[in-house]
Formats: structure tokens, sequence, C-alpha cells
């Protein structure tokens, strides 16, 4: 009796928002529907998916996560590491570093994007810069010129992300006994050698979390890229869930953007398997 | 012994060489916004990082009266707080049972409410829509509230539940033995004892509510009820080249987490990387 007393509210809301969303989601996806509420629904089978799989702008949303994903990967965790060892030594301002650093992790999203958009717009404070010092022929269109739109949002994003993990893996360096470094630096190891000998390996389980929790989180920017621009120029920077926002909410097709959804989560669940049977091979 | 030292002294010119440089480019967009925020339009972008001749202070109370940033502080503070204390309550009460009593099902539930953890909120996006469609809730405050709780649920459980797990039993023990009842138990002994677990999914909750644009963006069209971020934006589509305001706004709407953040440094810090364990 007390049990399901104190169960419930959590549950009710938890299956009303969470579950049965969920379970709709796969229904949704297998259908087609208008929006308004009501209107019939109209079992299509996997005519939603086939039909993202020959949409170019779909294909071109999983491209740029692709990029998302892969960039996000390559530089938050190695860059995040070296700086919670820099801060790590606890040197003259490490306090205030390493709070610049995560403070970017506490702000909306969408303020993060705004800020940023102001620097790179066409008349941005970057391009500004640039004049002043002389690179006027360096002066770029950011986020509108096509070669550079995608990889200035990823930029952005791996800025936003850095301290995040710069804090998880220097909860991560304490864990470390001092004593192995000394006994390092008695046998003679550089700094260097202390890095990849001990943090690395000490820190495998650690960083490999960071990673699997970067590539989750790649697949879900969607606040940076609504904020930045959109989605746009036509589409280019569109991302899986902005496309699924834009499709489902904007053009009312509910069925597309419900199996865009889907594709989403199975992104997640595949990352999180790709990555957990990666790292235990490398365990072995 | 000279010579590592010297060394030494080498590793530590590369490290404030790489500590100057990552300052430079996380300092750089902040500085850009705060600076702005107190400039003329001309004065923005004629030299970025220059300092105004006269402060336009001007610019904050044109963004917080004019583009209703106090209307949207004030909705994002009641929304993100209902969900933070609605959160404490919920998760708390779950997780007391949880990690109490052993009942059948029990370890089934609390794998069930993990499951949570794994859905990107854009898979759920449409059926959530077409859920407030069919109840009727649109531009529903409490609907929303509901929401953010039923995301940041199975984080919070789980911390919750893992923290009592560690908590000792003699205190209940004793309050049973001397005729408390089990709602009496819960409110006087556990969650006292909880607190140090209630501020950090507090601080986690407030922040991911506060932060949230997707759901309000789907369902909260009314301006008086919109929260900050949404209101941030719709400014920046309205007025978007109002760039002083417009900055002074962006300033009014990370002041509150920064606030939070230098205040309680280690919570939030411990609170987000606690949400570590969420993904």
């Amino acid at each position: 009796m007390y049990i399901a007393l104190f169960l419930l509210p959590a549950l009710i809301v938890y299956l009303l928002f969470q579950i049965v969303p969920l379970i709709l989601a796969f229904y949704f996806s297998l259908v087609e529907w208008n929006g308004i509420s009501g209107a019939a629904l109209k079992f299509v089978g996997l005519k939603n998916y086939i039909d993202a799989f020959h949409n170019a702008d779909f294909l071109l949303s999983i491209k740029n996560m692709v990029k998302m994903v892969f960039f996000s990967v390559l530089f938050h965790t190695p860059i995040a590491l070296l700086t919670a060892v820099a801060i790590n030594t606890k040197c003259k301002g490490y306090r205030a570093f390493k709070a610049l650093f995560f403070v970017p992790t506490v702000f909306p999203l969408t303020s993060v994007g705004l800020m940023w958009y102001f620097v790179f717009m066409p008349t941005g404070s970057l391009n500004a810069l640039l004049k002043n010092i002389g690179l006027a022929d360096r002066v770029v269109p950011w986020l509108v010129d096509p070669a550079t739109a995608m990889n200035t949002i990823v930029f952005v994003n791996i800025w936003a992300g850095i301290g995040y993990y710069m804090v998880i893996l220097l909860a991560g360096l304490t864990t470390i006994s001092d004593e192995l470094y000394e006994a390092a630096s008695i046998d003679g190891a550089t700094a260097v050698h202390k890095f990849f000998e001990i943090t690395v390996p000490m820190l495998k389980s650690t960083i490999s979390m960071c990673i699997l929790m970067d590539i989750i989180g790649s697949v879900k920017v969607f606040d940076l890229v609504f904020a930045m621009t959109g989605g746009g120029p036509n589409g280019l920077t569109n991302l899986p869930t902005t496309l699924m926002y834009n499709e489902a909410f904007k053009y009312s097709h509910y069925g597309l953007g419900s199996a865009i959804g889907i594709i989403i989560l199975i992104a997640c669940l595949a990352g999180t398997l790709g990555s957990n049977f990666i790292m235990s091979r490398k365990h072995d | 012994m000279k010579k590592t030292e010297s060394k030494s002294r080498l590793g530590k010119v590369i490290m404030y060489f790489y500590l100057l440089v990552m300052t430079v480019v996380f300092a750089m967009p902040m500085v850009f916004t705060l600076l702005s925020s107190v400039k003329t339009k001309l004065e923005i972008f004629s030299d970025p990082f220059a300092l105004p001749k006269v402060p336009q202070f001007v610019n904050y109370i044109v963004a917080w009266k004019e583009a209703n940033m106090s209307r949207y502080f004030i909705n994002s503070i009641v929304q993100a707080g209902a969900t933070v204390i609605i959160l404490a309550i919920m998760a708390s009460m779950a997780a007391y049972v949880l990690s109490r009593f052993d009942f059948k099902g029990n370890k089934f539930l609390l794998l069930f409410f993990t499951v949570g953890m794994m859905v990107p909120m854009h898979t759920v996006l449409v059926p959530v829509a077409y859920i407030i469609g069919a109840l009727n809730l649109k531009n529903n405050i409490l609907a929303l509230i509901l929401i953010y709780v039923s995301f940041s649920l199975p984080f919070s459980i789980l911390v919750m539940t893992n923290f009592m797990k560690g908590v000792n039993r003699s205190l209940e023990e004793a309050a049973v033995i001397d005729g408390a009842t089990y709602f009496q138990v819960y409110r006087l002994v556990i969650l006292p004892l909880c607190i140090p677990a209630l501020s950090t999914i507090s601080i986690f909750n407030f922040l991911s509510a506060w932060n949230n644009i997707l759901f309000p963006l789907l369902f909260i069209n009314d301006k008086k009820l919109k929260p900050i971020s949404l209101g941030l934006l719709n400014f920046n589509g309205e007025r978007g080249s109002d760039y002083g305001p417009l900055m002074a706004a962006i300033v009014i709407t990370v002041a509150l987490p920064l606030i939070l953040y230098l205040l309680f440094q280690e919570k939030v810090e411990g609170g987000l990387a606690a949400g570590a364990v969420k993904e």
C-alpha cells in the first residue's frame, strides 16, 4: 500500500510523458498523419523510413551528424584531458581557468549559439577584428558560406563542451595516487612519459565514458544549430534533430519527422553499443 | 639536477602558453558579449573589443522592459523552480521505496525508470505534441513542468536511490519502533538526511529546465508564458539588429546560471558530473 503511494506520482508522470510517447513514437513513424488531433491516421508501414533515406536533405543531415560526432569526439576529450592535467597541477590561477572553461556548460545553449552568432555573422566581431588587423582578405561570412557554415557550428559545439569533459576527467585525475608519479620520476620518466604511461591508462574508463557521452551528446545537438542558422543556408547545416523539427512542425510531415526521431534514437543506441564494443575489445 | 630544473621550467612555460590560448578562445565571445551589451550599435562592430565611450546601460533597460526579458525571466524562475520542487518530492519518494522496501518488481522498476535516460527528446517530440493536442494542453505551464519532470525523473531517481542505499538505517528503525508511520519516517528522517543528494539533483534539474528550449518551442506560443531562452530567441527574431539590447538580453539569460555556478561551484560541477551517469 505504502509502496504504491510513494511510487505512483513519479510513475504516472513518467508513463504519461516518457513511456507512452516512446511507444507512440514507433507507431507514428509507421503512419501518415496531418497533425490535427482527431484526424485519421493512415498506416503506411516503412514508407516514412524509405522516404527519409531517399530524401537529400535527410542524407545531408546524416552527413552533418557524422561530421559533428567525429570532430567533437576528436577534439573534446583530448583537449579536455590536456586542460584537466594542466589544471590538476594546481598552478597559479587554476581555479579561475577551470571556472572560465567550465562556465559555458551551465549557459543555455541558445545563448551560447547567439553569442557566437554575433561573432561569426558577416558583419560580426570576428570579421571586424580581421579587418582591423589588416586581414581583410580573410573575411568570410562564416555562417552563410556553405564551405564554412557547418564547420563553424561544429567548432562552437566543441567550445561549449570542453569544460564538461574537463570536470569529469579532473574528478578521475584525483583518484590517481601521487606515489605512481613519484615512482616514475625517480625512474627518470619525463612529463610526456608520465602522461602516456600513467595518466591515460589510469583514466581509461573515464575517457571511454567521455567519448560515449560525447557521441550521444553530439547526435542530439539541436539548440546551437537552431539559434545560429536554423538549419540554413538552404538546409546545409541541418542535423537530424533540426530537420526532424522542421519537417514535423513547420511542414506538418509528422510521419517523416517521427521516423527521423526513431533514427536518432537508433543512432544513440548504436553509438552506445558500438563504443562499448570497441572499448571492451581494447581492454583484452 | 640543473637540467631537470630547466626542463620543468620549459614545461611550465608550455603549460601556461596553452592555458593562455585556451583563455583567449574561451573569454573572447563572453567578453565581446559583455562589452557589446553596454555599447551603441555603431561602436559594437567598428571596434569589437574597444571600451564604449559612454557605457550604454540603457541597453539593459530596453532589454528588461521593452523586450519583455523581465517577464521571461520570471516565467523561467517559476517554471524551473516548480520543476525542481516537484522532482525533489517525486524522486525522493520513489527512491525511498526503491532503496528500502524489498518487494516484487523492485529491481525491475529501477531499471524501468532508468530506460528513460536513453530516450532523446526528439524521438518523442511528435507523440508529446500529439498528447498535448489531444488533452488540450497548449500553453499549459503545468504540462510543460510535468514534461520537464518526466525527463529529469530517471536521473533524479537513480541518484537519490544510490544515495539512500548508502544512508545508515538505524535512525529510521528507531523511528519505526517509536511508532512513526512511513510517511513520518520519510518526511522527518529520510528527507533531512538526503539534503546533499537533493541539492545535487536540484541544481542539475534547475539548469536543465532553465536551459530547455525544445518543449516550450513546441507548445508555448503565448508570449506571456514563454521561458527566457525562448524569449531571447524571439527578441532576436523580432529585433535582430538591436545589437546592444540583444547582447544585454544574452547577459540577462546567462546571469542566473552563472551566479548559481559561482555560488555553488563544487555542487554544480558535481551535479553535472553526476549527470554523466545520466547518458
